[in-house]
């Protein structure tokens, strides 16, 4: 008896040693609650940061990435020839180029470089290393060029190339001449995935060698950024260290650490308990949690958008794609009818999602363009948008010939598994759009599918559905990236996901498109607000605001809308 | 016993070559697009198109598998579709971790749940033994995610006293990553600080972890002894005199342990295939959360390629079990 017990003890001891020996996480969290008064004042250099980010980056290629959490970590190591000034979407300053020239309605842009740029592997920043960096890209081969989505967006492969060539003119001067005129050129460098690579590192890394690269895999002191990347460990972590040879003003950190941590409640609680220092996408249902705990929230202004896609055309685009649902679609879209389709944007209620989903941090979205665009204003002053009025959705219902006897009958999908900055619940948002639709007289369906699943993302995007939840990040601040990637004619056919067949939306869209002066392209996609918003193509719900927490320890992070954010000037007080 | 265990190698190879096919056909027949998962709300139908085409999706079923198999043959695992990491690679980095996780949980799991066995079998019907099959239930019964959050709440957070996710402090130890085995690594690098606060974020995973084993080695113990302690031949030892540690430990526990191993090598074998939830909730790169996170993406490579190493493993494991029991008992002999 007693020597079981002994067991028992020793495993019980083992346990309570290991808890008692009193280590650094502790004193970590002390240290974080104990500065919290501490405030900002002068930065202080050195000092680790983790940052918990909800995961790792997809690839250490930066021309192989396109979405935020890979930026976050290579936009600290890579650097563009022209960056957004900080806080801003569309302020645009030197970056690699300290200056440039090039008007958005002409063909040749000049980048000319910073003198005494060194890459982190010793080499010089010069035109031949730029111009390198371009013909790789462009030179993609088809296994890249999968991955490789903003080079296909902004500059386009082999004949849908906007470029016609690249050159170097001396050794800092580098001339892009482009086949027309294409406003949105210059926004479009500013992403991560244009980041400028060593040619040294891009050879010793077989970098154009999709079976043997290790550009992907390994940290390389490719880059010319204010920090190096000094290990990854994927799933685990991304250590980067002070560049100190760093052209401009040094970062403050001597270390940052990405952390990944998938879940938000995760990425909290590590917080709380000292393990990481900051983290990104706080759940808005949190944002009191933050405060309360005594760590600072950063808010991101919004630079998305919820929509709610209306397609009148869904019920023949599922037939003639054989798709059964369950329950089943029958007889007309009711869609069809544009009173109809303005009772619906009548009937929600935009601004009461925001305290009930987005932490009431967020805005209601009367145009496709957050706020924080240059050009939303100029496209909100295009139509009436159609306000919350459920007594008037109700007499538009009956003006198109639906009452309680023959009541208005839509089916309303949304994904599952899924959560995006602008969409923090899909299956509560859905549930509170039903209600306000059902109170106005609609009789709801309710669908969901899995967001990967092509019977989501793909049935939605195909035109299969009569109303569905899906959102937008922004790129870049520019209509065209917003209204123009969604309303894009094929052809002579609308866009099939929304079925918006206009009269006028075609040639409208296309004369936006082409536009090149800045007062008449922001008139002309002005028009193409209006003919989309006055005909309920889809109704534009909400900009949800995002956020960071950091502990109070932690200074100087400016968060910028579009996500583009340095750690370099972020400071620590000095323990 | 030679024959024995080169007879159930050379049978890994038909049962790896039918694994291999199955998940092949099972993850495409399930719902879900590799091209749209990588391309999200941004997919188009001619990016989709343009993205199975480079990942060889547009190819024949047999042509894609015969590829699949090819590459295995040659000891190549493939890249995955989604961050062109070398699979092989990826699995030697996360598998470590997953290994010092399972190891903790077993250590947890039969450093009580044997003596908890024992004990509650001696003492049969006393309150003891109740308590022991109340806790035994609720171990089995609690989800792990709501263990581990609970856990981190109390010990992480509310009395912080263990650190509350990862595998060592970030911020305080930068420990070069040799074998990627944490503890190991950490005194590869003579930091024994760093050694000791990488077994202090082994101890609440590994009880989140070990909880459900615990529970189950706790009950099977238990029964086993019963049944040993009604034998012929304890009630000998005993009535010639033998002291009770000696005939527990000589005669009681060794005969109970057989299916004690059993579960043990089983819940081995399970535990290294990874641990979803309690990977997600402490920030453990192992195995369990990389194939779930495949699965998610329709990562097709790292599913199929990952899912053949961890089922060797677990042949592997449960070869050891059967082997190690002519160990415990002479009596079996393998023909």
């Amino acid at each position: 008896m007693n020597h079981r017990w002994r067991y028992f003890s020793i495993a019980a001891a083992l346990m309570l040693v290991l808890a008692a020996c009193t280590g650094t996480q502790t004193s970590s969290s002390a240290s974080a609650s104990a500065s919290a008064s501490g405030g900002g004042g002068e930065p202080t250099d050195g000092g680790t940061l983790v940052f918990g980010g909800a995961r790792l980056s997809d690839s250490l290629d930066p021309a192989l990435t396109s979405d935020g959490e890979s930026f976050r970590i290579l936009r600290q190591v890579y650097e563009t020839l022209v960056d957004l000034a900080p806080g801003s979407t569309n302020e645009l300053v030197g970056g690699l180029a300290e200056t440039w020239e090039g008007e958005p309605d002409g063909t040749v842009y000049t980048f000319h470089l910073r003198a005494g740029v060194k890459f982190q592997d010793g080499t010089d920043l010069n035109a031949d290393a730029v111009v390198a960096n371009f013909e790789r890209m462009a030179n993609f081969s088809e296994e890249f060029q999968a991955s490789a989505y903003y080079y296909g967006q902004v500059i386009g492969f082999g004949d849908d190339s906007v470029i016609e060539s690249v050159e170097a003119t001396d050794d800092m001067t580098v001339v892009f001449t482009l086949k027309q005129p294409n406003p949105t050129f210059l926004y479009g460098l500013v992403l991560p995935c244009f980041g400028i690579v060593s040619p040294a590192v891009l050879e010793s890394t077989n970098a154009d060698d999709f079976e043997n690269t290790t550009l992907t895999t390994d940290p390389v002191p490719g880059g010319t950024g204010p920090f190096i990347l000094e290990s990854y460990t994927p799933d685990d972590n991304a250590t980067l260290v002070r560049n100190d040879d760093y052209w401009g003003e040094k970062a403050h950190l001597d270390r940052l650490i990405i952390q990944p941590i998938a879940d938000p409640a995760a990425r909290l609680q590590a917080l709380q308990g000292g393990s990481i220092q900051g983290f990104d996408l706080v759940n808005p249902s949190d944002y009191g949690a933050v405060t309360d705990g005594g760590f600072q929230l950063v808010e991101r202004l919004s630079f998305n958008t919820l929509y709610l896609g209306l397609n009148p055309s869904a019920r023949e685009n599922a037939a003639a794609a054989e798709r059964t649902y369950d329950p089943p679609y029958e007889g007309e879209s009711p869609l069809k009818d544009l009173r109809v389709r303005q009772a619906i944007e009548k009937a929600i209620d935009k601004q009461a999602l925001i305290p009930a989903f987005y932490g009431d941090r967020g805005s209601v979205a009367t145009t496709f363009l957050p706020e924080t665009s240059q050009w939303a204003e100029s496209m909100a002053g295009a139509f009436t948008p159609n306000e919350f009025d459920p007594d008037g959705a109700r007499q538009l219902l009956s003006d198109a010939g639906f009452d309680e006897s023959n009541p208005a009958t839509i089916h309303f999908w949304y994904p599952t598994e899924v959560t995006r900055p602008y969409m923090p619940d899909p299956a509560g948002l859905h549930q509170a759009i039903t209600q306000m639709l059902e109170d106005v007289g609609f009789v709801v369906v309710p669908h969901s599918d899995i967001w990967d699943d092509p019977g989501y993302l793909f049935d939605g995007q195909n035109g299969m559905y009569d109303l569905h939840f899906l959102g937008w990040t922004g790129d870049w601040d520019d209509p065209g990236n917003w209204y123009g990637i969604h309303f894009a004619y094929d052809g002579d056919d609308p866009a099939v996901q929304f079925g918006c067949a206009v009269d006028g939306l075609k040639d409208a869209l296309d004369t936006a498109s082409g536009e090149a002066e800045t007062t008449a392209r922001g008139e002309a996609w002005a028009q193409v607000a209006k003919l989309i918003h006055d005909n309920v193509c889809f109704v534009t719900l909400v900009h949800g605001d995002t956020a960071l927490a950091f502990a109070q320890n932690v200074h100087g992070y400016e968060a910028n809308p579009t996500g583009s954010e340095s750690f370099a000037t972020v400071f620590m007080d000095a323990e | 016993m030679g024959k024995f265990i080169l007879r159930r190698l050379l049978l890994l190879i038909p049962i790896l070559l039918g694994l291999t096919l199955l998940v092949f056909l099972f993850i495409r027949a399930l719902p879900g697009d590799p091209a749209a998962a990588i391309l999200g709300e941004r997919a188009t139908p001619a990016g989709l198109e343009r993205v199975r085409e480079a990942l060889g999706l547009n190819k024949p079923l047999h042509v894609q598998y015969w590829d699949y198999l090819s590459g295995i043959l040659r000891f190549d695992l493939g890249r995955s579709f989604i961050n062109h990491r070398d699979v092989a690679d990826d699995f030697l980095q996360r598998f470590p971790a997953t290994v010092e996780l399972t190891l903790a949980a077993l250590v947890f799991a039969i450093g009580l749940g044997i003596p908890l066995g024992m004990l509650t079998a001696k003492r049969r019907g006393t309150w003891i033994d109740s308590l022991g099959s109340v806790a035994s239930l609720v171990g089995i019964s609690i989800p792990i995610f709501f263990l581990g959050l609970m856990l981190k709440f109390i010990f992480a957070i509310q009395f912080p006293i263990l650190p509350d996710s990862g595998r060592i402090s970030l911020a305080e130890y930068d420990i070069p990553r040799v074998t990627n085995f944490m503890t190991i690594d950490t005194l590869l690098a003579g930091e024994w600080g760093g050694f000791v606060d990488a077994l202090r974020h082994l101890v609440l995973p590994g009880i989140a972890l070990g909880t459900i084993p615990l529970a189950i080695i706790m009950r099977i113990t238990r029964a086993s002894v019963i049944d040993v302690m009604n034998e012929d031949y304890v009630r000998t030892a005993n009535a010639k005199g033998l002291a009770g540690r000696v005939v527990d430990n000589r005669h009681v526990l060794r005969n109970a342990l057989l299916p004690v191993v059993t579960v043990i090598g089983l819940q081995l074998g399970l535990l290294l295939g990874g641990a979803i939830l309690t990977e997600t909730i402490f920030t453990w790169g192992g195995v369990g959360k990389w194939i779930y996170d495949a699965v998610i993406n329709n990562d097709y490579q790292v599913i199929q390629s990952g899912v053949l190493v961890l089922a060797l493993i677990f042949i592997l494991v449960n070869l050891a079990v059967d082997v190690s029991y002519a160990f415990l008992n002479p009596r079996i002999r393998y023909s």
